[in-house]
């Protein structure tokens, strides 16, 4: 008898295991049968508590300090300013900041300070971040993200994050809500001022600057630039202010802090208290104005480089 | 910042020493010394523990400021556009030593500016009030008022070291009743408001002394640095008995009638020099409350300073920063303000103590206020012991006249010749003549304060001013006239007996030829400091 | 008679060099030097006559000499072998105090006619110094032919004797010779009216310069520099206004003069620029006289003299490694001065330097210089003596030749 050769074999495998029947394999559905829809767990239904447990704990903050801060480093060379500023406060805060690409997340987490460094929960965008079973698990693990919804704070995310807040979690969140798309900021939602209101926490204002280039939307690429990273002093809500007015105060101390970094500390202040702080979201002018006064606050503009004359 | 995490602090006692009693820490310069105290006659003081600091130091500044004592408006409502202002600040030699970042003065300034910017001032200009004590460095300032003031304000040339020898940047705004010429700096005379931000670290420190001496010259500041009024300040840390201060509020009226305002805010510090947990806290603990750790620390700390070369030393100590915390904080007339300043100092500093003795003992420690980053020179260590240490009291000296004061430090023959340039002329010329303070002062002390190239290291390089080193034995021209002897324990024996004082090389046979002057069996106080204490001797 | 000859012995003289490099004098013990039982030589001329030493000092020049320390610019000069000793005071066959003015010039060499600085009574620079009737020396002790002062006789030509008045004891009859070079040295500064003078060492010589300059000049500061703390006292003694040690030279001299100090910045850290050392002055003394002659004092000199000061030369160098960019910048002179001879003084008159020697060390009591004695047959301990006079409190040492038996051997 010749051995069997292995098309034949695996043939006949298939043909046994299809022959198979439940339990072996779900059954059908029978007809005239409506089944329930499975829960789908993914978007702002995600699931995130496995992430804060211990052992996801020290592998995000490895990967934090070694790598993260690797990649940090060489790419946006950041200089930190303003922790000091973060001396007297205790417990858990809300960080918010200005968003402009997706390095923003990375070097905010290399940036923070102890004690937050490594209990800080990040608000990121459900739709775009937790699409994907796989997705969510990856920006799970290595920036603890929790699922927001961009436009405006379900009761599931709210309450999570709320939670958080009480368990001693910091929570970090952009409150323009996506990254900005032509370079300037975007106005800041009530979310984050919400929140801090809800569970009287300050709010750390922090302003990024320098990672528009890195990371820019529409770029797959990251490309080099140097960042600064300026942390603000605390705010709390004041008695009876509502999270539309603590959003704008937010929104001018981060704008003041960008005046800072740009500038010194001096003229920030005296525009702060004159109001006159340039503005996140920039000047209301059309499109290409935009960009061409985008130029003026940036570093000094890589030099052309001069091509031989055509002979 | 941290509240409620320590038991209470109890306060500074003194301990009579008895068989039992362990050999205590002395400070020794860059190190320590272990010595055993004969018992049944020595006693030692130590210091109160740190007090708590305010939990919201911010706040508390901003309510002084808003909330000022005495005869004064709230800073918001004496700041207007288009004024002149300028924020004078202490300068290096204080507080000792230097303190962790943020800097008390870095806080206070913040909220002072940020006031200011509410208010529309533009016209700011930020003085380091050093008189004739060296410029501060980038570092240093840097340090002090904080990296974001330091760059809104130094590159624009408005944030600068005094200048006493500037012959356009002073003027002399009158005379007090007694003749003493009152110089001040020209800016701080024409500006609508002076705001000094001061660090009571001691007793001596702040009121009128602020302005009247941190922002003038030698023309003023020989009518009170000078033996007579040293003589007559018994002592220097006591203010009602002080010649010094009587000289200093007297001027302070001068400054006040020639039309200068004054917004004073002072600060005070606990005296957490060492710190509650960390690698030298052990210093500020009693040494019968030494844990297992403090002791096996401390004595591998001895090991490696025994093999250290000295300037690594040197450089070991001075990268220390003391976690001082902020007390009390107070702003508005000047000397409404000090009372409040004054009283806080002493609830930290002040040990009732009975009785003086036939010796004082002191350890000296690495720092005084004029050599923070550089050498302690013989002349420093003088002025630290016979000056500071010894007018550590109120009511009456530790030691009684005519006793002996015995110091342990290695009192080197080294000087630093960028930060000292004429402790060195004054060691090997004036002190090769005489060591009598009246002699040194009818002598010397002019040449020495015109000087040009003394002057033009003051103002040029990172010098103290000529006339300086008189001021540090002037400093000790009280305890001079009131104790028969002086010894230094473990000194460089050429260096002590230039100094004028006997060297010995333990402390045994220092209380040996104490015994000389005090008679057999005498009795010792020890001052265990720092951590800061005052002995209020009754 | 009995003397102490120094013959020409090249591995001698390694070995003395060597020697004296380890413990100061210690050239004598296995040097050239050697005490001998000679024979009297004959008279070089009918013009000479015996001296009898009584006392004979031991010079600075002699150490060298004697250490192998000296430069080989004297070989041509010297004949060997030769007795050392210029500094004299001795008797003459008639019981008559001399001192001796040992420099050999034209006359004593029976040259005539005479060179012009013999002429002008400038004995040290006679042109003729190895030719006529002697063998080459530039002065007794140096001259195979005329003997020296380390023995019990030797020949001197009558120029070269100056009587001793009686009040003057041996002990300052022989500090006379080095005396004269002191004033010599101190007039040759040309220290001007109100200026202020530097003396750099005090050993005999700069002690003496410093003693010449109070008598001669006028000037408004004196300062000396003195190692030892016997050399301050004496120094403060001769009139030096202000006494340093030689390493606080340079910040002594500025505070002196008032002048500002130049620090060389090249170690200092950036933000250090101007630092409180004083490397050199800017300003400076008006005359500095180096009595040592090494290379440190002649840089300190260079540091310390303003701009087209002087510095005079008077402690015999050998050769040494200077920087002279100091001396082209500032426009120094440097001079040297040697011996004596004749000298022009500021009220316009003339005189012999040994006569202002003399009036010099009666003024100042100048015999207490002499610190030690020693006979001729310690000459090594006397060596050693001499060679550490600072450190252990001396000045002067000679031999002392009155108790020697054989000068009363006719």
């Amino acid at each position: 008898m010749a051995t069997t050769p292995l098309t034949l074999r695996i043939a006949r495998l298939r043909s046994m295991v299809g022959r198979l029947g439940f339990p072996w394999r779900a059954a059908p559905i029978p007809p005239g049968v409506e089944p329930p829809q499975p829960t789908r767990q993914l978007k702002a239904e995600y699931d995130t508590a496995w992430a804060r447990r211990y052992p996801a704990r020290v592998v995000r903050a490895s990967l934090v300090e070694t790598v993260m801060r690797f990649v940090m480093s060489v790419v946006a060379s950041p200089s930190r300013e303003g922790t000091d500023r973060l001396s007297t406060v205790d417990g858990p805060v809300i960080f918010v900041a200005n968003h402009h690409s997706h390095a923003d997340t990375p070097l905010l987490l290399t940036s923070i300070p102890e004690p937050w460094r490594h209990r800080v929960v990040v608000g990121a965008a459900a739709d775009y971040f937790f699409a994907t079973r796989l997705g969510s698990a990856l920006v799970a693990l290595l920036i603890n993200a929790i699922p927001i919804e961009r436009t405006k704070v379900g009761r599931r995310s709210a309450n999570l994050a709320a939670d958080l807040l009480d368990d001693g979690w910091s929570v970090l969140i952009f409150p323009e809500g996506g990254r900005s798309p032509d370079g300037w900021g975007q106005p800041f939602r009530g979310g984050a001022a919400y929140l801090a209101i809800r569970c009287n926490v300050p709010v750390v204002p922090v302003h990024i600057a320098g990672t528009d280039r890195i990371l820019r939307k529409g770029h797959l690429l990251p490309s080099r630039s140097s960042t600064t990273v300026t942390f603000g002093d605390p705010l709390l809500a004041t008695e009876g202010e509502h999270a539309r007015g603590f959003a704008s105060r937010l929104e001018a101390a981060v704008a003041a802090l960008g005046d800072e970094a740009a500038n010194d500390w001096w003229q920030a202040r005296q525009r702060a208290h004159a109001g006159t702080s340039p503005g996140l979201t920039g000047p209301d002018i059309g499109a290409w104005r935009r960009v061409w006064a985008l130029g003026d606050r940036g570093r000094r503009s890589r030099r052309r480089r001069v091509l031989w004359p055509e002979l | 910042m941290s509240n409620g995490r320590h038991l209470a602090p109890r306060p500074g006692f003194v301990l009579d020493v008895d068989k039992n009693s362990p050999p205590i820490v002395f400070h020794h310069g860059e190190g320590f010394r272990l010595e055993k105290l004969p018992a049944g006659r020595s006693r030692v003081i130590y210091p109160a523990e740190p007090l708590e600091g305010l939990p919201d130091p911010d706040g508390a500044i901003r309510h002084a400021l808003l909330n000022p004592i005495g005869d004064s408006d709230p800073l918001p409502a004496l700041l207007r556009p288009n004024m002149k202002l300028t924020i004078a600040f202490d300068d290096i030699s204080l507080p000792l030593p230097p303190m962790r970042r943020p800097d008390i003065r870095q806080r206070v300034i913040e909220a002072v500016l940020d006031i200011a910017a509410e208010a529309g001032v533009d016209d700011v200009h930020l003085i380091a009030a050093l008189a004739l004590h060296r410029r501060m460095t980038e570092d240093e300032l840097r340090h002090a008022v904080g990296d974001r003031v330091y760059d809104a304000f130094a590159p624009k040339g408005l944030l600068y070291n005094h200048d006493a020898e500037d012959p356009d940047g002073m003027v002399v705004l009158g005379e007090t009743p007694h003749g003493e010429a009152v110089q001040f700096n020209k800016r701080a005379a024409e500006s609508d408001l002076v705001i000094y931000v001061n660090i009571n670290l001691v007793a001596m420190d702040g009121g009128h002394k602020s302005t009247a001496t941190g922002l003038t010259g030698y023309t003023s500041l020989r009518h009170n640095h000078n033996v007579h009024t040293m003589l007559n300040s018994t002592s220097f840390m006591d203010r009602d008995k002080s010649a010094l201060h009587a000289s200093n509020w007297r001027m302070g009226k001068v400054l006040r009638d020639a039309g200068v305002k004054i917004f004073q805010i002072e600060t005070t510090v606990n005296n957490d020099t060492f710190g509650r947990e960390g690698p030298l806290s052990m210093l500020q603990k009693r040494e019968w409350e030494w844990s297992g750790r403090d002791r096996a620390s401390f004595l591998a700390m001895q090991q490696g300073l025994k093999v250290m070369p000295t300037n690594l030393k040197r450089k070991a100590f001075s990268t220390w920063l003391a976690p001082y915390e902020m007390t009390s904080v107070q702003a508005g007339e000047v000397e409404a303000v000090h009372e409040v300043t004054t009283a806080n100092v002493y609830r930290q500093h002040l040990v009732p103590v009975e009785g003086q003795t036939d010796i004082l003992t002191m350890g000296l420690p690495y720092i005084c206020p004029y050599n923070v980053n550089s050498i302690m020179n013989p002349i420093l260590v003088m002025c630290l012991g016979l000056g500071y240490f010894f007018n550590l009291y109120r009511g009456r000296p530790l030691v009684r006249e005519g006793g002996v004061v015995i110091i342990s430090h290695p009192t080197p023959w080294e000087f630093n010749p960028v930060h000292h340039p004429s402790y060195i002329d004054f060691f090997e010329e004036v002190l090769a003549d005489t060591t009598d303070p009246g002699e040194i002062e009818k002598k010397y002390e002019k040449r020495f304060a015109e000087d040009e190239w003394y002057i033009h290291l003051y103002r040029n390089s990172y010098a103290y001013h000529g006339v300086h080193p008189f001021y540090m034995w002037y400093w000790g021209a009280h305890a001079l006239s009131h104790v028969g002897r002086v010894i230094i324990v473990g000194g460089d024996t050429r260096a002590v007996r230039r100094l004028g004082f006997q060297p010995a090389s333990t402390l045994a046979d220092a209380l040996e030829m104490a015994g000389d002057v005090v008679g057999p069996q005498p009795t010792i106080t020890h001052l265990k400091n720092p951590p800061l204490l005052m002995a209020d001797v009754t | 008679m009995k003397a102490l000859e120094f013959h020409r012995n090249i591995p001698r003289f390694a070995a003395a060099r060597l020697a004296g490099s380890v413990t100061p004098g210690g050239g004598a013990g296995v040097g050239p030097l050697k005490l001998a039982d000679i024979d009297q030589p004959a008279p070089p001329g009918s013009d000479w006559v015996r001296v009898r030493p009584r006392l004979a000092g031991i010079c600075g020049s002699d150490l060298a000499t004697v250490n192998g320390r000296s430069a080989r610019y004297f070989e041509p000069l010297v004949s060997f072998p030769f007795i050392p000793g210029h500094e004299v005071v001795g008797d003459l066959d008639d019981d008559t105090r001399v001192v001796l003015e040992p420099v050999l010039g034209c006359v004593s060499r029976n040259i005539t006619p005479t060179c012009a600085p013999c002429g002008d009574g400038h004995l040290g620079n006679c042109e003729h110094v190895t030719f006529g009737d002697l063998e080459p020396g530039i002065q007794t002790g140096s001259c195979h032919d005329t003997g020296g002062g380390w023995s019990t006789a030797f020949w001197a030509h009558s120029s070269q004797l100056h009587t001793v008045p009686d009040d003057l004891s041996d002990e300052a009859a022989v500090i006379v010779e080095p005396a004269a070079c002191g004033v010599h040295a101190a007039l040759m500064a040309n220290v001007p009216e109100d200026g202020t003078v530097v003396v750099l060492g005090s050993g005999t010589l700069g002690l003496l310069t410093l003693a010449a300059l109070r008598a001669h000049t006028n000037p408004r500061t004196i300062l000396a520099t003195a190692r030892y703390p016997e050399q301050r006292h004496m120094a403060a003694t001769l009139g030096a206004d202000m006494v340093a040690a030689p390493d606080e030279v340079r910040r002594a001299v500025r505070r002196m003069t008032g002048s500002r100090a130049v620090s060389q910045a090249g170690t200092q850290p950036r933000s250090h620029t101007h630092a409180g050392s004083v490397d050199r002055l800017s300003g400076g003394a008006d005359v500095v006289i180096d009595c040592v002659g090494s290379a440190d004092s002649l840089t300190d000199a260079m540091a310390i003299t303003r701009p087209r000061g002087r510095i005079v030369l008077v402690g015999m160098p050998a050769t040494v490694s200077l920087e002279l960019t100091p001396l082209w910048h500032r426009e120094l002179e440097l001079v040297g001065a040697y011996t004596y001879g004749t000298e022009l003084l500021a009220d316009g008159t003339s005189a012999r330097t040994f006569d202002l020697a003399f009036d010099l060390v009666r003024r100042f009591d100048l015999g207490n210089l002499v610190s030690a004695t020693y006979p001729l047959d310690r000459y090594q301990d006397a060596i050693q003596h001499a060679s550490s006079a600072g450190g252990r409190g001396a000045v002067k040492i000679a031999f002392d030749l009155r108790d020697e038996k054989e000068r009363y051997r006719q």
